[in-house]
């Protein structure tokens, strides 16, 4: 096994299967780099060092622990997750009042049940609205690669965890980018699975009609593996689809033989500034990709995403916001009031619209499997950053950060983000992500051009130096 | 009607006091989604394009069909 800083989950399940190491040594080497590192990073806002080192003692004590799949894996979630003992705070500081939860969310259970250890809860933006972790009750969990900058978001903490080095494996949730932007910005491999995929049960909802849950890791095989222990459906998930387990870690070997894969143009080359643009090229050079393709009416389903949001998201928090709206952040309180306000009619044709971008993609995937785009517009801009300027427009920033995730998360099409190295010359030490998008149900063939990527060294993940 | 009287209308009709600070915000981000909605009317629709959400009739136990 290499150093427990930069070994990957599938090398500590391996380590502890074998006994060469216990899941107490493999945990205790997590704890003891979030201790050094925190200072800086900020990503947690909870570490569960006296439950992980008992969870560890009963995973080396277990007579099944030759044979579970993440044995010891130290993993971390978004403060979103139900953890047994404690509120879920999802961001905010209202939610410190929260009874705590009575038991943990249904994907730690699963990833425990394989021998997992959960060891910390981690900062996100405030109610998951947001794509920096800029969260002022918190504090802003600063990016790994360069601690000046936002580690996107709203799964911040889950991104900067895996990119410190203090676990190879974490959880967070994406709606409108939650997961693809911070892996762009903090340079990790991140799995936004089908809408309906895994089950929400025991999560803290944004947007109900728009929220995936899924894992981060520093590799496409420990991303595979996490998604292969959480499938399976759950009853008590409305938006959970009843389908059967469909494993793909066992597929990445495959390559991506019989894979027609093309270039998103139109608004994904657009919205963007150069080194996303050079990102993208790199990957379809790499891939050998010429083609180019255009889905119609980007910019209405973005707007679709973005109204089903406000309407969402708003509704959900009205109680609180009659009573008690100097008690949200800052940074979402003047937004969730003005969505509190929208007319009826605009959200339920929002609904209409994004059905219909959804059978003009299906109709795009009649003839390529895998869709290449950028994750974000740019590389992380620095903590405090108002305004971006993407291909001559002078935009907002915190919002703008989403511009290319949003319209596919709309359709809940499942994506893998890769991460790529020096396409920013200003900024050649930070990263950028690239969106590997499939049809629905299609994980495996996200995945199989992401392993085939990783190992022909265009995307890599490695541990944040320096820290 | 223009946005700031709806947004005093509607917010008055939620219960909603908007605090004095959030007003320019609250005005900004709403004329933002207004702009959002108008690209959505934008878009010819017919009556038979349906909504994204579809309900899911939920069964008593032991009667799934």
């Amino acid at each position: 096994m290499k150093s427990a800083l930069a070994s990957s989950g599938a090398d500590i399940a391996a380590a502890v299967r074998s006994g060469a190491v216990s899941a107490r040594v493999a945990v205790q080497a997590s704890l003891d780099r979030i201790a050094a590192t925190e200072p800086v990073v900020n990503a947690c806002t909870a570490v569960l060092a006296e439950r992980a080192l008992k969870r560890a003692e009963l995973v080396d004590l277990s007579p099944r622990r030759a044979r579970m799949k993440l044995a010891g894996v130290p993993f971390a979630v978004k403060n979103l997750f139900d953890v047994a003992g404690l509120p879920t705070l999802a961001g905010a500081a209202i939610e410190r009042e929260a009874p705590p939860a009575s038991r943990d969310a249904v994907l730690i259970r699963r990833l425990e049940a394989e021998g997992g250890v959960l060891v910390a809860a981690l900062n996100m933006d405030e109610y998951a609205y947001g794509f920096t972790t800029e969260n002022t009750h918190f504090g802003p969990t600063r990016n790994p690669h360069d601690p000046s900058r936002v580690s996107g978001g709203s799964s911040g903490g889950s991104a900067a965890t895996v990119a410190a080095g203090q676990v190879p494996l974490s959880l967070g949730s994406d709606t409108n980018g939650s997961i693809r932007v911070p892996s762009s910005l903090c340079g990790t491999f991140g799995l936004k699975p089908t809408f309906g995929r895994l089950p929400r049960t025991g999560s803290y909802p944004f947007v109900g009609s728009l929220d995936h849950l899924g894992p981060f890791a520093r590799s496409v095989a420990d991303l595979a593996l996490a998604y292969d222990v959480m499938l399976g459906p759950d009853a008590h998930d409305p938006a959970c689809a009843q389908r059967d387990i469909e494993a793909v870690a066992d597929q990445l070997a495959a390559g991506i033989g019989g894979l027609r894969i093309g270039v998103l143009g139109g608004w994904f080359r657009e919205q963007t500034c150069p080194e996303a643009v050079a990102a993208v090229d790199r990957v379809a050079q790499a891939l050998q990709v010429t083609r180019l393709i255009e889905l119609p009416e980007v910019a209405r389903a973005r707007a679709a995403a973005f109204i089903v949001t406000c309407a969402e998201g708003s509704a959900l928090h009205l109680p609180n916001l009659r009573v008690r709206p100097h008690d949200f952040d800052p940074l979402t309180r003047d937004r969730f009031l003005a969505n509190a306000l929208i007319p009826a009619a605009w959200a339920q044709r929002a609904q209409r619209v994004r059905h219909w971008f959804a059978q003009r993609a299906a109709r795009a995937f009649e003839t390529v499997d895998v869709l290449i785009a950028p994750a974000t517009p740019c590389t992380a801009p620095l903590i405090g950053t108002e305004w971006l300027e993407i291909n001559g427009q002078r935009l907002p920033a915190r919002p703008s950060l989403g511009l290319l995730a949003q319209p596919i998360s709309c359709i809940g099409l499942p994506v893998v983000t890769v991460p790529l190295w020096g396409t920013n010359p200003a900024a050649p030490h930070l990263p950028i992500g690239v969106q590997l998008i499939a049809a629905p149900w299609r994980e495996d063939a996200c995945l199989r051009v992401a392993a085939a990527l990783e190992a022909q060294g265009v995307c890599s993940a490695p541990v944040a130096a320096g820290l | 009607m223009e946005h700031r009287a709806y947004i005093d209308a509607a917010a008055a009709m939620l219960g909603l006091k908007i605090p004095t600070e959030a007003r320019p915000g609250v005005d900004t981000y709403f004329q933002l989604a207004a702009s959002m909605a108008a690209l959505l009317e934008g878009l010819p629709l017919s009556h038979a394009d349906e909504s994204g959400t579809v309900f899911v009739p939920v069964s008593p136990r032991g009667d799934e069909g």
